[in-house]
C-alpha cells in the first residue's frame, strides 16, 4: 500500500474514534462533576445507593433472563426443526424474524395493549406479556446467532448419529444439538440482554419497573447521575461483548471431520 | 440362517424411482457390500434398513421381525457414517458410551464396555481425547467403537473410508473386516470403490439406477460378470460388439478375426450382434504362450502403472488393452509394431445386455 494511502486510513479511523468516544469522553467527564469544583465518583455513588435504582435495574436483569431462557425454548428447537426437515421455510421464517426492524415499538406495543387489555386474553398487566414483548424483538439476533451456530455443524449427520444409537428427540436436542451450538446460543442471549436494558417503549406503556423507563425518568430529574448511568449502561454492553469475544476465541465448537 | 431380508424394497420420490425392487437376504455374520456408481440407490437402500427412509413399498426384516416402519432409535442397528459424526462436544469414551448411557447402562457396565471397545480399535490411550484431537483413520475408528458398543443386531457403514487418503483406506478396511468377522456381527457396507468391496466383502450387491444388478462373491462378480454393467464397473475390461458366427460351437467374428468362447451362446443366430468382454489381464503376447484365440493387431500405446504394464493395441477399428506384470526383464514390442494377442475361450465372456 503506498504511503498516501496508509496516511488517509489513519485519517479516517481517527475521525471515526473520535467521533465515537469524544461524546463517550464528554459524558463521563460531565459524570465526574457532581461534586462542585472537584472531579468525584459522587455521581455513581449516588446511582449505586439509589433504591429505586436497584429495583429498576434488577427488574431489567430478570427480564433479560427471563427473554433468553423463553427464546432459547422457542427458537432453537425452531431453528434447528428448519434445518433439518423444513429447509423450504426457512426463507419466511427469515423474514418474520426480521419483522421486529420493520415494525416500530410503539406501534407492536399498542398492538399488544389492544389485543391482551381484553377478554380472552386478558393479560395485560401480567409480566408474562413484557416478557414475550421483549423475546419477539430480540428474535432477528437470537433466532440468526442460532441459525448460524446450526450452520456450522453438520446437524443432519449429528442427529442421524444420535438417532442410530437410540437417542429420542429430547436428547439430540439437548445434549447433542445445545451443547455445540452453545457459543451462538450465548451470543444470542447477550445481545438479547443489551436490547431489554435498554428497551424504553415496552416497559413505560406496559407500565412496568425497568431500567429505560428509570433513565427516563432521572433525566428529567436529575444532571449528573444520567451521564453516569449511560457509562454504566455502554461499560455493561462492552463487558456483555467481550465476553462473548472470550468465550467464542475458546475453540468450544470443534470441527467434525470427513468430507462429502 | 437369513437374519436381514430386504423384500420387495421400493423407495419413489414423486416420480422419480430411487430403489427399484431390491430383493436380498444377509445370512447372520455375513459382510455385504453395496458397490455402484454414485446415485445409483445403494445409500438409500443403506438408509431404509437404518429407518432414515421409510421405503415406498417392501419390508425390512431383521431376525424375523418386521422392522419396516419403525424409528431409527428402535432398531437396534448401529450406524457408521462417512463424515465420522462423532459428537465434537465429548470425548471418545463419551461418545462410545452414549448409547449405553441411553440404555440407561449402570456407570461400571459402561466403563467396562468403553475400555472394551478401546481395546478393540486399539485407541486405549484416547479416551480422554475429544475428536478435533484425532486423525480422520483414528475418528473413524472411534465411530465404530461407538456403532458397537451397544450390541446391534447388524452394523451398517456408508462409506466410511472416503473421507480417508489412499494408505489408511487400505489399512483400515482391513481392520473393519477384522473386527467383523470377531464379533460375528452382519454387516452391510456401501461404496463406490471396487477395490475396497472386492477385498473385505463375502458378498457383493452391484446395484445401478435403483435396481440390482448381480449379487455374488468377489470372485463371481469380478471373473462372471453377468452384465454390461458390471462388467464394466468391476476392474478394467475390454467391451466391444461381435457377430455370432456358429451359436454351437461358440464361435464368433470380431473384426474379421475368429473368437472361440466357452459359453453364452445358447439361444442366439447366426449374425446376430452379441457384447463381448475380456479382462485386459487375460490376454498374453501369442509369443509367450498360444491359447484357444490369437488375434493379429497393432501396439498402439503402452503405459507403465508401477506392477502392471498396460499396453493398448489396434484391432481393426477397436481399441484393447492388455494388462502384463512388470519385471526389469520384460521385453516389449515397439508402438506401431505388428503382434498377436491370445487368450483362452473361458476369457471370452458373453454379456446379457
Amino acid at each position: 500500500m503506498r504511503r498516501g494511502g496508509n496516511a488517509w486510513s489513519w485519517f479516517w479511523m481517527i475521525l471515526g474514534i473520535l467521533y465515537f468516544f469524544l461524546p463517550l469522553l464528554a459524558t463521563f467527564l460531565f459524570s465526574l462533576r457532581a461534586r462542585l469544583g472537584v472531579l468525584s465518583f459522587q455521581a455513581y455513588q449516588d446511582v449505586f445507593t439509589d433504591p429505586d435504582f436497584i429495583y429498576n435495574f434488577g427488574y431489567s436483569v430478570v427480564w433479560g433472563v427471563l427473554t433468553i431462557i423463553v427464546g432459547i425454548l422457542i427458537f432453537v428447537p425452531t431453528a434447528y426443526l428448519i434445518r433439518l426437515r423444513l429447509p423450504r421455510f426457512r426463507a419466511s421464517v427469515e423474514f418474520i424474524t426480521l419483522l421486529p426492524f420493520v415494525i416500530p415499538a410503539i406501534v407492536f406495543v399498542f398492538g399488544l395493549v389492544r389485543t391482551f387489555s381484553q377478554p380472552p386474553f386478558l393479560i395485560v398487566d401480567s409480566p408474562a406479556l413484557l416478557v414475550a414483548g421483549y423475546t419477539v424483538l430480540s428474535m432477528p439476533y437470537m433466532y440468526r446467532a442460532v441459525d448460524t451456530g446450526l450452520r456450522s455443524i453438520d446437524v443432519r449427520t449429528l442427529t442421524e448419529a444420535a438417532q442410530s444409537l437410540g437417542a429420542g428427540w429430547g436428547t439430540i436436542l439437548f445434549r447433542v444439538i445445545l451443547p455445540n451450538i452453545r457459543v451462538a446460543i450465548l451470543s444470542g442471549a447477550f445481545l438479547s440482554f443489551a436490547i431489554v436494558i435498554g428497551e424504553l417503549i415496552l416497559a413505560q406503556y406496559l407500565v412496568k419497573p425497568a431500567f429505560a423507563p428509570y433513565l427516563a425518568y432521572l433525566i428529567q430529574q436529575r444532571a449528573y447521575e444520567p451521564a453516569a448511568m449511560a457509562v454504566i449502561s455502554f461499560a455493561l454492553t462492552w463487558a456483555f461483548l467481550g465476553i462473548i469475544q472470550f468465550v467464542g476465541r475458546g475453540g468450544a465448537q470443534a470441527q467434525i471431520g470427513g468430507g462429502r | 440362517m437369513t437374519h436381514l431380508a430386504l423384500t420387495n424394497i421400493s423407495k419413489n420420490y414423486g416420480d422419480n424411482i430411487v430403489v427399484d425392487d431390491f430383493n436380498l437376504d444377509v445370512m447372520k455374520g455375513e459382510f455385504v457390500s453395496f458397490l455402484g456408481p454414485s446415485g445409483c440407490g445403494k445409500t438409500t437402500t443403506l438408509r431404509m434398513i437404518a429407518g432414515f427412509e421409510i421405503p415406498t413399498t417392501g419390508q425390512v426384516i431383521i431376525d424375523d421381525a418386521d422392522i419396516t416402519q419403525k424409528a431409527p432409535n428402535q432398531r437396534n442397528v448401529g450406524m457408521v457414517f462417512q463424515a465420522y459424526a462423532l459428537f465434537p462436544n465429548m470425548t471418545v469414551a463419551q461418545n462410545i458410551g452414549f448409547g449405553l448411557q441411553i440404555r440407561r447402562e449402570s456407570p461400571d457396565v459402561i466403563k467396562q464396555r468403553v475400555t472394551e471397545m478401546l481395546a478393540l480399535i486399539h485407541l486405549e490411550q484416547k479416551g480422554d481425547s475429544y475428536p478435533n484431537q484425532l486423525s480422520g483413520g483414528q475418528q473413524q475408528r472411534v465411530a465404530l467403537a461407538r456403532a458397537l458398543a451397544n450390541r446391534p443386531q447388524v452394523l451398517l457403514l456408508d462409506e466410511p473410508l472416503s473421507a480417508l487418503d489412499a494408505k489408511i483406506r487400505v489399512s483400515l478396511r482391513a481392520e473393519i473386516r477384522a473386527i467383523q468377522k470377531k464379533l460375528g456381527i452382519t454387516a452391510i457396507y456401501v461404496t463406490h470403490d471396487q477395490e475396497e468391496a472386492l477385498s473385505i466383502s463375502d458378498r457383493i450387491v452391484v446395484m445401478y439406477d435403483g435396481r440390482i444388478e448381480q449379487v455374488g462373491t468377489p470372485f463371481e462378480i469380478y471373473n462372471f460378470p453377468s452384465t454390461a454393467f458390471v462388467a464394466s464397473f468391476v476392474g478394467t475390461l475390454n467391451t466391444t460388439e461381435a457377430e455370432v458366427v456358429d451359436p454351437k460351437a461358440q464361435t464368433l467374428r470380431l473384426e474379421g478375426q475368429q473368437l472361440q468362447a466357452a459359453d453364452g451362446l445358447e439361444g442366439r443366430r447366426a449374425g446376430e450382434k452379441v457384447r463381448i468382454a475380456i479382462r485386459p489381464e487375460r490376454f498374453n503376447f501369442a509369443s509367450d504362450e498360444r491359447k484357444d484365440n490369437v488375434l493379429d493387431c497393432t501396439v498402439e500405446n503402452i503405459t507403465f502403472l508401477g506392477s502392471i504394464v498396460r499396453v493398448q493395441v489396434g484391432l481393426g477399428s477397436q481399441k484393447f488393452y492388455m494388462d502384463t506384470f512388470n519385471n526389469p526383464f520384460l521385453e516389449l514390442p515397439e508402438i506401431g509394431s505388428k503382434t498377436q494377442i491370445t487368450c483362452s475361450r473361458e476369457a471370452v465372456l458373453v454379456l446379457s445386455h
